[in-house]
């Protein structure tokens, strides 16, 4: 499997509004193939989670360049209340190393800090789409 | 298997009973083609046939996602739940897709009372049209009364894809080159309502004006086309499109379950048709098609008689 | 019109010169030169200028001097708007800072004024550029990246012992303006006159906030002109040391213009708000002189002596020619520089007190009126006090110790930087050119074409450091995995404190009077409905019975529209 078949949502959630980040990561999946919902900054948590829930994303890629990522745990635990447990989030931006654990403690699977290259971002979001894609419902589950 | 496999209910039950995980799932899988799309589609036809479609399509820029955005306030302050599919031309060039319409109609993000799905032109020969029908059918079987289907309208694909739509709202704004013009070619046909939207633009009346002189040029019978101005972003013109939304609505409740659903299925199957058809006449190899176009060259065929013959071998392949 | 009269100018050469032997030494040097160097790499600068590895007299000659440089304080102003420049007094040292609760930055404030600095700003709590009070928020986030002020309160808290009638304060405060509200409110509480109050409304731009940050309000475009040209209309009848305008450079680079780009959008940006607030009957002369600009210093040292000594020039044309100023002091290309924190970098992050250096030397020489230097974690998390004191001391290394400020306009004559300088007036007049096609920048901004051009460029810049063509120390070379340093732990306020923050200001709301907060936006909502009314003064009365930020802002996207940001893909 390859990236076409991989959806991701690139959002912001939080307060900040600067987007040069996720919107050059959003063309850069894109770029390499898979479908990207993209959002403008300042998404509420709920409204992350029904975006990923009713898009049927395989990934979401978290922006943060100010702080906000001090309430990714709080997306992680919603993603799982809304069963999302399958979707996979990678997070970019700037993240004090101090507070790398506490995300990954929560769940996220990967950070991406400044001056992170385009291949292995692309290369991380298909492993992890893919990964993602193996865990979710298969059609014959729906003609049980 | 997910942890989601191992519920207690059949997952298609829990589809019908409004899980949306599960519906964004299905969609996902009809999206996807094939076999077990074909399968799933087909148990869903059972149970569809309730929802309302309204298609909302019209030209970049005429600000249809503000106006679907005022649309969904409006339906969700009457207790309504709405379902959006919004189909989003893709880049051809990539492959890729970034589906943006989705974005724009924000406020409702996190209404559970809304289901919005975004679907890419990408990667269908056939185009959207092919797998929008059985798309509306998950979403009318999971219980959602009115689906809104925004397209753009740009292409024949898109525009086609409106056909599944029980009321078909074309918009419009002013100041977009040459207004009418660009939904002139087909859109402009299929409308049971028009909007003007942008409606407090100095140009606005020009549009709604040049509107109503196109259709004093059609058949008697179809000028009836009732004209809306709104201005989306202030809400303005919403009551009166909301009006003339359940005016349509009524005039076509009378219409069966069983025939929206054979309408979406006859639609989708001349489609399905369609595509084949074209994509066995790429595959036709060159030395075939050399010898018809020396017959044509050298008078033996007209051009047409040619094309009939190609025609009729692929025909009779697809019998065989 | 101004750009084809100034593009005729640079068509001609100079002349050939009479310097005895100048062409056979250059044909000399360019022989050994070739063998040298064998393929010569092509270098261009971040906004596309080709650089060629000498300049000369035929590049740049004295006899353009007039044209070109004059004499500072006189046109066309390339080497500085005042007649003493540094070395009658320098720049105004101003550090940005914001964090915590009004009393945390309190605390940090006095410590930097201790320090050498003759001016303050402030920096409000994301949650505030979101148009939110404190209570609406996720609590984790409040006062990690600025000061939590909502109400006059606060604002006196924050600024207690600051004596704000003889210091001056920047705000950042895009539209409505409640943190100059919040002053005037704790000026009246100490029985300053507004005449005193000095200081500047920093990025009350709000067209970069639409185009490249988007932190702002979100009032809908319309609804943030108007509120602006309010904005300048009050300050100029009642605060005549108050700088209402400061159109925002930085925001525009930091998304991804390039220099040349930045100051074409940002002076088109300023056009765009002299003629608005002249379509309201206001005088060039009366508000010109209170135009600031606000911009990044990015690293490309001589590219950025250049942006700015153009933009001096183009600015004072602009003003006269095109906009009818007659007063001088309305030419004056009054400028604050921030070192860019883009440059900045979070791999090996002490070598970012090396990067603020240089960045600092380039706002210097560039004749700044006013200047932030970043702290070296600026890059990681808001400033921790070490951090800030040593950004601070760049500053105080910079101005008394190597002797950069004895002349002015230290690079002019410089045979390379008069012929850059020239040609980034080229490529800014041309952006200007196209923002003037499109309809002037109110509309180039609707029409997403600023949106895509810095979409553009922010892409190629990208590509230059992924092809390795632009080299990022500790990021494409020079990499190290344990550079021995660890990282500056994040400042976080103390979430003891804030909680208390919070709590204190729930109780405000209780306490205050209802009826007095209603009647007072009552009459904000009245206002914005009434072109004839003035939306500013009615905050400013507002805050004093006790009207919070947050609902000034609701009150405003109520009555003037929710605006989207313009994203164009």
């Amino acid at each position: 499997m390859g990236a076409a078949s991989i959806k991701v949502l690139v959002t912001k959630i939080g307060l900040d509004g600067h987007d040069r980040g996720s919107r050059l990561v959003g063309a850069y999946l894109r770029d390499a193939g898979m479908e990207v919902v993209y959002t403008p900054p300042w998404q509420e948590i709920d409204a992350v989670v029904n975006l990923a829930t009713q898009e049927d994303v395989d990934l979401v890629g978290v922006s943060s360049l100010a702080t906000d990522h001090l309430i990714i745990p709080d997306l992680m635990a919603a993603l799982k209340e809304a069963g999302l447990e399958h979707v996979e989030v990678i997070v970019g931006g700037i993240v004090p190393e101090s507070e790398h654990q506490m995300l990954f403690d929560s769940g996220v699977a990967e950070i991406f800090g400044p001056g992170s290259s385009r291949e292995d971002i692309v290369a991380s979001a298909v492993k992890l789409g893919n990964a993602a894609q193996q865990r979710k419902l298969s059609s014959e589950e729906f003609s049980r | 298997m997910g942890a989601v496999a191992q519920q207690a209910a059949p997952a298609f039950d829990r589809l019908l009973a409004g899980d949306q995980a599960l519906l964004a799932r299905a969609i996902s899988i009809i999206e996807a083609g094939g076999a077990a799309a074909d399968g799933l589609a087909q148990r869903l036809c059972d149970h569809a046939g309730r929802a309302d479609v309204l298609a909302v399509t019209g030209p970049p820029g005429a600000g249809k996602s503000t106006l679907i955005d005022a649309m969904i306030a409006k339906f969700r302050a009457q207790g309504t739940m709405v379902a959006v599919l919004a189909v989003d031309p893709s880049s051809p060039l990539s492959g890729g897709a970034i589906l943006g319409d989705r974005t724009r109609m924000g406020q409702h993000s996190a209404d559970r009372g809304v289901f919005i799905r975004s679907i890419a032109a990408r990667g269908h020969l056939g185009g959207l049209a092919l797998t929008v029908p059985a798309i509306l059918d998950a979403l009318d079987a999971a219980g959602w009364p009115i689906i809104i289907l925004e397209t753009v309208g740009a292409g024949q694909s898109e525009t086609e894809v409106a056909d599944f739509a029980d009321v078909k709202i074309v918009v419009n704004a002013p100041g977009l080159g040459d207004d009418v013009q660009a939904i002139k070619a087909g859109i402009l046909e299929i409308a049971d309502i028009l909007v003007v939207n942008k409606a407090d633009q100095p140009l606005a009346k020009r549009t709604v004006n040049q509107l109503k002189d196109m259709l004093e040029l059609r058949a008697e019978n179809k000028r009836d086309v009732p004209i809306v101005s709104t201005a989306a972003n202030k809400g303005e013109g919403l009551e009166t499109l909301m009006d003339t939304v359940s005016q349509s609505l009524a005039a076509i409740a009378s219409r069966s379950a069983e025939d929206k659903i054979s309408r979406r299925l006859s639609g989708a199957l001349l489609r399905r048709a369609d595509s084949i058809l074209k994509q066995r006449l790429r595959a036709i190899d060159d030395e075939r098609l050399g010898s018809l176009c020396a017959d044509i060259r050298n008078g033996n065929q007209t051009l047409d008689d040619a094309a009939k013959i190609l025609l009729s071998q692929e025909l009779r392949w697809r019998v065989e | 019109m101004i750009a084809k009269q100034a593009l005729a100018s640079w068509d001609e050469k100079p002349k050939q010169m009479m310097l005895p032997g100048f062409e056979e030494a250059e044909e000399a040097w360019k022989e050994t030169y070739q063998a040298h160097i064998g393929t010569d790499r092509r270098i261009t600068n971040r906004s596309g200028i080709e650089i060629k590895p000498i300049y000369t007299p035929e590049d740049w000659s004295d006899e353009r001097y007039m044209a070109d440089l004059g004499f500072p304080g006189q046109e066309p102003y390339t080497r500085g708007i005042y007649p003493t420049m540094h070395r009658g007094r320098t720049w105004t040292q101003r550090q940005l800072i914001g964090l915590g609760t009004p009393q945390d930055y309190n605390e940090r404030v006095r410590k930097i004024l201790d320090l050498g600095a003759n001016a303050i700003s402030l920096l409000p709590c994301n949650s505030g550029f979101r148009g939110v009070d404190c209570d609406e928020v996720p609590f984790p986030l409040l006062g990690t990246c600025g000061t939590v002020i909502n109400t006059v309160d606060h604002m006196d808290a924050a600024l207690d012992g600051v004596p704000i009638d003889r210091i001056s304060t920047a705000m950042n405060d895009p539209t409505p303006f409640t943190l100059l509200a919040f002053v005037l409110g704790v000026a009246k509480r100490r029985n300053v006159p507004f005449d005193k109050v000095s200081g500047t409304s920093n990025q009350s731009d709000y067209i970069s906030h639409y185009v490249a940050n988007h932190m702002f309000y979100r009032l809908s475009q319309p609804g943030a002109r108007r509120v602006l040209v309010d904005h300048v209309a009050y300050c100029r009848e009642h605060l005549p040391n108050w700088n209402p305008v400061s159109v925002v450079g930085q925001h525009m680079q930091q998304a991804g213009a390039t220099p040349a780009e930045t100051i074409g959008f940002t002076l088109s940006t300023a056009i765009q708000y002299a003629e608005d607030c002249m379509a309201r009957g206001m005088d060039p002369d009366d508000i010109l002189p209170k135009f600031t600009f606000f911009f990044d210093i990015s690293i490309s040292f001589f590219e950025e002596v250049a942006k700015f000594r153009a933009a001096r020039r183009i600015w004072a044309r602009i003003t006269k020619e095109r906009l009818g100023a007659k007063d001088p002091r309305s030419w004056r290309f009054k400028f604050h520089g921030q070192t860019s924190g883009v440059d900045l970098t979070s791999q090996q992050p002490l070598n970012n007190i090396a990067r603020v250096a240089v960045q600092a030397v380039a706002g210097i020489f560039s004749g700044l009126q006013s200047m932030h230097t970043d702290a070296y974690d600026e890059a990681i998390t808001c400033p921790t006090e070490e951090t800030a004191r040593i950004a601070v001391a760049t500053q105080n290394i910079l101005r008394e110790e190597a002797h950069l400020c004895d002349v002015i306009d230290p690079m002019g004559g410089s045979y390379y930087v008069e012929t850059l300088t020239n040609q980034m007036e080229k490529e800014i007049l041309e952006v200007l050119d196209k923002i003037d096609a499109a309809g002037g920048m109110y509309e180039a901004v609707g029409a997403g074409l600023v949106q895509s051009m810095i979409g553009r460029s922010a892409l190629a810049a990208q590509q230059r450091i992924e092809t390795g063509e632009e080299k990022v120390v500790g990021v494409n070379c020079y990499q190290s995995n344990d550079d021995g340093i660890e990282q500056p732990k994040p400042y976080r306020p103390d979430p003891e404190t804030m909680k208390v923050h919070v709590e204190q200001f729930k109780q405000f709301k209780a306490d205050r009077s209802q009826a007095e907060v209603d009647k007072a936006l009552a009459a904000l909502r009245r206002a914005a409905n009434d072109d004839n009314d003035n939306t500013f003064a009615k905050v400013v009365e507002g805050v004093e019975v006790g009207v919070t930020h947050g609902e000034v802002v609701a009150a405003l996207r109520d009555e003037l529209g929710f605006g989207h940001p313009l994203i164009v893909d």
